[in-house]
């Protein structure tokens, strides 16, 4: 039972597969008898558990921790360490408890003095070749070894070393720019090996040598080239992969933990911001099964040193002699509402990637007031005819839920790279894939996904093809019981994106999935801030605004290159409200600085809906305030003051506009499938071309928005992959 | 006699003496001005003047402590500091030596031609010593191109 799923991953080097995923489809198609649980005895406390339950879990469904260093949850199970080691009663030796199917009517003793004495010895013979330079050791404080050999260990050591031979030592390994490695601390746990192989599908990873001699490495000198490569720092027990960036700035202990949301993709991912001397030292992964299990992406993770580098801290107005010149916020206030108030309704806003859901709010009230409607979001998505467009949100989230998606049996990606563009949706998809039969399809440009699937090719027609049934995948989607189809979001901000929207949206409004509740239209959305934008109702896209022709063009982080010198009046003045000086600040006439996800209790809805808020962990730099404020402020001085005054109130204007807003981490439910199926209709022939995608590679993926370009350490990654590829 | 000690008992002779030391300062009004910047009217023995204009008094009639003073140059009006005293006349001013700099046949202080200029205590003032910090921001602000 527990090394079956990993047939799949071991026969992804194989061509195999095939044939072993035929078997198991045979398998599966026979009905599963209820098991019978079976009674055992942890420490004398019956319990009743599935046969297959190893004494390791059956022990912590009562609340029975057993001590651990290779055994992870959520990684197939090594059973290398043997610090669980338990006595079981009537077996001569103590069992592994990690790896070992429980028997009925066991009696296993996790407090006997045969488990102690077993654990004292592991415990031993772990730190017999262990480094004493815990006090140098960033892994200090946090460190499973530390811990457990304060609990579990011997409070003597036997350790003499009479004749100096010193204890063991191996050379560290470079694996990048982000993993530090001193491996002389590592005590062959193995979890780096199989998180590389099983979770982030990069086969890097290995050991060498046996006994006393055992390495765990790269075999040949190599990156650990993946996404989510900072996973190994959390996994790792004891000091031997450390985070680099954050190397020696900290103690656990001496920072204030955070709890927040990371806005750095649409998937908000739950993470934990540990900040001192109010300065953001790292980022850490916060547990939310729904969404990011317990993983973290390396531009989440790593990213956050660009909160400290081209930050906006004053506000700025433009001299007549055009440069930018920082002045107090009453006078740069002034002259924003003098602008504002000449501009008459001729007034608009466009909304970046990064910008929280009050800041949109009042920016729309504002404007609403002022009589203008012109509120746009930097990525386009279509809204022209023959498509309801953003009129139901079910047209543009992941409707099935991120957790959902590994229960899929088909997947239809189109016009997105999951791995960089969501990458712990790919970590769902990919173990929807190893552990679950799933299949996957892409119709975009041919990227390593970490994955098999069928490429379907990347011309635009064939979207088309499958639409209208022609295509042979198509026929397999029909008679799929779970399948996805799941859209980018860059592929429908093309311009015949309506076409995509309308023609794969009724597509997968005909399919009947087994499950009636399961959804068969997904977006995936690639900035955090567009799905609380189009659920309050701004429109997609920048062409209205440019139509127009503004005089006064408020840009909210917006960084992404959809406005440009060249595509407003030259007269037009513009307002940046944001916090960083990126593609956004140098057109700016006026600059008014705002704060960065980690400085601010903000709302932000990710992908499939779910709307989070972020918490304050630092106070923003310099004169910087809350954007939601600092529009507060603005109307005041324009002269219609905008009716709320603290959190709670906006939070309030935000429930009245829609409610989801602020039942935060409920995923609320999706409908209006059949109407906005009704209302797409095919388009005719409008799509030519390829299909591409932003992030091929994953140079690409470290620096897309404007705290990540101004990351000095994504810098430094997007250095070494270029320099790893071109070697490669 | 008897008139002496009854003028001594009745403090006639301070009055006197007051009158003298304003006489001394040249009239009522420039000895309010003296007593405005020092707080206090004496009148003593010139005994020299520094490079600075200092004045340096003495008069043994007031006792040990109290017998020299420093009287500085008008144009310093109320600024007045006691490291503005010349080196030189620091030793004899403070009883370290009872002859002058021009006099002293031990020459307590000599200047040599490496020594600096002798400066006054600058804290407190605009031309006070400030270090600036050696460390990096913590938060490294935008600065816009100027050809933007």
């Amino acid at each position: 039972m527990l090394r079956v799923p990993l047939t799949r991953a071991i026969c992804l080097t194989h061509s195999s597969r095939v044939l072993v995923t035929a078997s198991a489809r045979l398998q599966s198609n026979i009905p599963a008898k209820a098991p019978e649980k079976v009674e055992v005895f942890i420490d004398d406390q019956p319990v009743m558990v599935a046969p297959g339950t190893t004494v390791l879990q059956a022990a912590a469904q009562i609340g029975v921790e057993i001590p651990r260093f290779c055994y992870h949850e959520r990684l197939a199970v090594a059973g290398n360490c043997r610090m669980c080691l338990v006595e079981v009663e009537k077996s001569p030796k103590p069992v592994a408890a990690c790896a070992m199917p429980v028997m009925k009517g066991w009696r296993i003793k996790t407090n006997s003095e045969m488990t102690r004495k077993a654990r004292e010895g592991v415990m031993e013979f772990l730190l017999a070749n262990h480094p004493l330079d815990c006090p140098i050791c960033d892994q200090g404080g946090e460190c499973d070894l530390q811990d457990q050999a304060m609990v579990f260990g011997s409070d003597r050591s036997r350790f003499t070393d009479i004749d100096h031979a010193g204890k063991r030592a191996v050379e560290d390994k470079d694996i990048g720019p982000l993993v530090k490695t001193i491996m002389t601390r590592c005590i062959h746990c193995t979890r780096c090996i199989r998180f590389a192989s099983e979770i982030a599908g990069v086969d890097d990873f290995g050991t060498t040598g046996r006994g006393n001699e055992m390495q765990v490495g790269t075999y040949v000198e190599k990156l650990f080239l993946t996404e989510l490569s900072g996973n190994v720092i959390d996994l790792c027990p004891v000091g031997a992969l450390t985070n680099k960036p954050y190397s020696f700035s900290a103690r656990p202990w001496e920072v204030r933990k955070i709890d927040s949301i990371d806005v750095l993709d649409a998937l908000g991912s739950n993470i934990v911001v540990s900040t001192r001397t109010g300065e953001v030292l790292r980022i850490l992964p916060r547990e939310n099964e729904d969404i990011n299990e317990e993983w973290l992406s390396d531009k989440s993770r790593f990213a956050c040193d660009g909160l400290k580098r081209q930050r906006l801290i004053t506000p700025m107005l433009r001299k007549p002699n055009g440069e930018l010149e920082a002045v107090e916020w009453e006078t740069a206030l002034i002259g924003v509402a003098q602008a504002v108030q000449n501009a008459g309704d001729k007034v608009a806003a466009v909304a970046g990637s990064l910008v929280d859901a009050e800041q949109l709010i009042a920016v729309k009230d504002l404007l609403n007031r002022l009589g203008s409607e012109l509120l746009c979001t930097e990525q386009k998505f279509p809204t022209a005819d023959g498509t309801s467009g953003t009129d139901f949100r079910s047209n543009y989230l992941l409707n099935s839920s991120i957790a959902a998606c590994e229960e899929a049996d088909l997947v239809l990606l189109v016009g997105t790279n999951p791995r960089y563009e969501a990458p712990l949706l790919n970590t769902r998809l990919r173990k929807g894939y190893v552990h679950k039969e799933q299949d996957i399809a892409l119709i975009g440009p041919k990227v390593d996904l970490s994955y098999r699937y069928e490429h379907l090719g990347n011309s635009s027609s064939i979207v088309q093809d499958i639409a209208s049934g022609k295509h042979p995948f198509a026929q397999r989607l029909k008679s799929a019981k779970r399948p996805l189809v799941i859209v980018g979001a860059n592929a429908l901000s093309r311009s015949d994106g309506k076409a995509f929207l309308a023609g794969l949206h009724s597509f997968a409004n005909q399919l009947t999935p087994e499950d009636k509740n399961w959804k068969v239209w997904n977006v995936l959305q690639t900035n955090a801030s567009q799905v609380a934008a189009l659920d309050m109702g701004y429109k997609a896209g920048v062409e209205e605004i440019v139509a127009a022709g503004p005089k006064v063009l408020f840009l909210l982080g917006a960084d992404g290159g959809a406005i440009n010198k060249d595509n407003i009046p030259k007269d037009c003045f513009v307002v940046y409200l944001g916090h960083h000086g990126d593609n956004g600040a140098p057109l700016a006439h006026a600059i008014l600085p705002g704060a960065a996800y980690t400085e601010k209790q903000a709302t932000y809805v990710n992908t499939e809906g779910r709307a989070q808020q972020t918490l304050v962990a630092i106070t923003p730099p310099g004169m910087a305030r809350d954007d939601w404020k600092i529009i507060r402020a603005l109307s005041e001085v324009i002269g219609t003051s905008l009716p709320y005054d603290n959190l709670d109130e906006i939070r309030d204007r935000l429930e009245d506009v829609a409610p989801h807003l602020v039942r935060y981490g409920r995923l609320e439910e999706n409908n209006f499938y059949a109407q906005a199926a009704q209302l797409a209709k095919l388009q005719a022939s409008s799509l030519q071309g390829d299909i591409d995608v932003k992030q091929r590679t994953l140079a690409d993926f470290f620096m897309t928005d404007s705290i990540s370009r101004a990351s000095p350490t994504m810098a430094k990654c997007v250095q070494a992959v270029k320099k790893a590829q071109a070697t490669a | 006699m008897r008139i002496r000690d009854l003028a001594i008992y009745f403090g006639f002779d301070k009055l006197q003496r007051l009158y003298q030391d304003v006489k001394i300062h040249g009239g009522l009004l420039m000895a309010i001005q003296k007593f405005r910047r020092f707080d206090d009217l004496k009148s003593g023995r010139l005994i020299g003047q520094d490079k600075y204009g200092n004045k340096y008094y003495e008069n043994l009639y007031y006792f040990f402590g109290r017998s020299r003073w420093v009287e500085y140059p008008e144009y310093k009006n109320c600024e007045m500091d006691g490291s503005q005293v010349a080196p030189e006349w620091s030793g004899w001013l403070s009883y370290r030596t009872d002859a002058p700099p021009y006099a002293d046949p031990i020459k307590i202080y000599t200047k040599y031609k490496w020594m600096l200029d002798h400066s006054e205590n600058l804290s407190g003032t605009k031309h006070a010593y400030m270090p600036y910090s050696t460390t990096k921001p913590k938060i490294e602000a935008w600065v816009p191109k100027k050809d933007d």
